[in-house]
């Protein structure tokens, strides 16, 4: 039998560990952006801004598709100057993506750039949060919601996905979700169930695009630092901003890199940070892993910690009853007819 | 250096251990339940989608407990039907056992027929609402459209998002103290192919519960939601109608439950204060291996099916995925002769 002195196993163990986090992080490129056209919604600020100049940047076909006109020029003009070679073909289109057809004719359009054929990569960056309080809310403000985090997405992936089987072409879906699709708290019911809603058809199409040859992402990120998260800001309930004063919002350029690393390596669910990490692995459930160990690891932090802050955040709500009846009051909330 | 015989004793410790926890904390559970239990007798219940299959088990349910029943639907017939089952099992004529013909897949009729149910009770809002109401028509995504997606969307998550929003808003308006229920499904904690159009919005109530469970902190409401796999009900039989061939396949070895057994796990749950309520053991392994920042139901029970999760979700999974993938070519036959190759407009 091997007898091994305590040191030794501690060696053997050390670089076994460090060769399993090696082997685990090791970037295997399968898929390079490189002349490959791709398809970014929500590309005119932000984290799609960020995408749009990362995949300009290594050489992508880039298409960029936002509502407002204004800033879909700048960000061309900022697509431009990342420029690799003169064959690139960048491109700005303005629709509203909260609506089918507008989703389906931005993509169509968007096509004939390349001669008919339709994306080889889709990233859906395009989404917004408006928090509030619930009781605050009304059925607009709640189909506003949906619409500007599951919709705002789900048209594009339908349109897509219809258009590459007839084609039998192949692709890639990459949706955006947040780590409010992992978990949720006060002040978020008109976006996190949205958020939720893209994990579902994600994880419903990973499975039945199996029949076609379309890849699906989807990354689940927290605060991003962009103007985004600035106008969220500002309907955000104290409570909320309270929990996530503790969280320093990521610069979307950060974000652009995990992203189009993750979708490199095949990620299903990508994680760009550790609590991204720690909120796929504790929620994991039959969705695949990406290190079954590493991810064990994860979970097991998660076992111990996300209880921990859950029971944090409670405590910050109930501490919060009364300043929350004041303020209901002060809006007359108790005086309205319902 | 390790021995062998310490290697035995660590194990046997840690195995004693574990057992000694585990068992005590199965007694302790069952023999003092830490609070005392919510009792729907004489308490005003609002059942949504409670003129058939789980909704009608649960009205029947809380009706033999002696609670005041409302069931809320939209076809006539069927309520009329279940009202009568209701009364057969009336445990005194006090109790209030009511119907009401509303549309739940709409903000205002969801608020009306909310009101309507509370007006036999001097306007005071219903003490717990079980909202479930829902339907599901599965189907392959590339033959969904965008108005078929809206609808899974509204027969899934919007049907129960409406109700909430009524229902809270008056629990707090009058602050009186309130239950809110959600039935999502399994389909809440996974997704398989043929779901496009169900999946996000039984994903959806999840994301809703989580945060009406912290922001419902500010108020008297506790909120409630149970993952089902399919049930044995006249809903089931609608939508195997739909259901792609592969998507039968695949759940070919699993037999529905009955809506009466999961009517029964539904309100012991309730009572017991769970938060995320299932009816068998495959719900607690995705309960607990989705746990993420959810609360246990029980720290260690939970841990045991975390782990069996940990193992079988993947093999499962991957059973699943390969079927699929066998599935291709018989799928590429049935596109074509649907006319989708050859379709202009998509």
């Amino acid at each position: 039998m091997l007898q091994l002195s305590d040191f030794q196993s501690a060696v053997l163990t050390s670089i076994f560990a460090t060769l399993l986090v090696i082997w685990a992080m090791w970037p295997t490129k399968k898929w390079d952006p490189r002349g490959q056209f791709c398809y970014v919604t929500g590309g005119s600020s932000g984290l799609g801004l960020a995408v749009a100049k990362a995949l300009t940047n290594k050489g992508a076909h880039v298409t960029i598709v936002a509502r407002n006109e204004e800033r879909l020029a700048k960000a061309l003009a900022e697509l431009e100057e990342l420029r690799q070679n003169p064959n690139q073909v960048i491109r700005s289109y303005s629709y509203s993506l909260t609506d089918a057809d507008s989703s389906k004719a931005a993509l169509e359009v968007a096509s004939k750039d390349h001669s008919g054929k339709h994306p080889d990569a889709v990233f859906m960056c395009a989404g917004a949060a408006t928090p509030g309080f619930f009781v605050e809310e009304d059925a607009n403000s709640m189909r506003k919601g949906m619409d500007n985090s599951y919709w705002i997405q789900a048209y594009t992936a339908l349109a897509y996905t219809k258009a590459i089987v007839r084609d039998k072409t192949s692709g890639k879906l990459v949706f955006i979700s947040s780590l409010l699709g992992y978990m949720s708290m006060l002040g978020y019911s008109t976006y996190s169930p949205g958020k939720y809603a893209l994990r579902g058809l994600a994880e419903t199409l990973r499975s039945e695009l199996i029949l076609y040859d379309c890849t699906v992402h989807i990354m689940f990120p927290g605060n991003i630092d962009t103007p985004g998260y600035a106008e969220e800001n500002r309907t955000k309930p104290k409570v909320a901003l309270e929990v996530d004063s503790s969280d320093k919002p990521t610069a979307p350029d950060v974000l652009a890199t995990q992203l189009i690393y993750g979708v490199q390596r095949g990620d299903f669910h990508i994680s760009p940070d550790m609590l991204s990490n720690i909120f796929r692995s504790s929620t994991i459930g039959a969705t695949p892993h990406h290190n079954v160990l590493l991810d064990g690891l994860y979970a097991v932090a998660g076992w111990i910690g996300l209880p921990l802050w859950r029971q944090g955040v409670d405590s910050k709500v109930l501490k919060h009853r009364n300043e929350h009846e004041e303020y209901l009051a002060a809006k007359g909330f108790f005086k309205t007819v319902l | 250096m390790v021995s062998h015989a310490h290697l035995a004793m660590v194990l046997f410790f840690l195995t004693t251990t574990t057992l000694t926890l585990v068992l005590s904390t199965l007694l302790l559970h069952f023999m003092w339940p830490a609070k005392r239990k919510w009792d729907p007798r004489g308490q005003h219940c609002y059942v949504t989608g409670g003129s058939s299959g789980l909704g009608l088990a649960v009205a029947i349910a809380l009706t033999r407990r002696g609670a005041h029943v409302s069931i809320i639907a939209r076809n006539e017939e069927r309520l009329m039907n279940a009202l009568g089952e209701m009364e057969k099992v009336r445990t005194n004529a006090n109790q209030k056992l009511q119907t009401f013909s509303f549309s739940l897949t709409n903000a205002e009729s969801s608020s009306m027929a909310l009101e309507a149910a509370s007006q036999a009770h001097d306007g005071v809002p219903p003490h717990a609402v079980f909202l479930c109401a829902g339907a599901s028509t599965p189907g392959f995504f590339v033959e969904e459209d965008a108005k078929s997606l809206q609808r899974g969307m509204e027969n899934t998550y919007w049907v129960q998002a409406y109700s909430a929003l009524a229902y809270t808003k008056q629990i707090v308006h009058r602050k009186t103290p309130g239950k809110l229920i959600f039935v999502s499904s399994l389909l809440g904690y996974m997704s398989i192919i043929g779901y496009s159009s169900y999946a996000p919005g039984k994903h959806a109530l999840r994301g809703l519960a989580e945060t009406l469970r912290s922001e419902l902190l500010l108020y008297d409401c506790s909120v409630h939601i149970m993952f089902p796999g399919n049930i044995n009900s006249p809903g089931l039989i609608e939508e195997n109608r739909f259901k792609p061939k592969i998507t039968l396949e695949l759940e070919s070895t699993s037999k529905p439950e009955s809506p009466q057994v999961l009517a029964e796990s539904l309100i012991n749950g309730v009572q017991r204060g769970e938060f995320h309520i299932t009816a068998d053991i495959l719900g607690d392994i995705f309960r607990s291996s989705t746990i993420g920042a959810t609360p246990h139901n029980n720290v260690i029970l939970d841990g045991v099916y975390a782990t069996i999760g940990w193992i079988g979700l993947p093999l499962w999974r991957r059973d699943v995925d390969s079927t699929v993938l066998k599935h291709r070519s018989e799928h590429s036959d049935y596109l074509a002769a649907r006319g989708f190759y050859s379709s202009s407009s998509l």
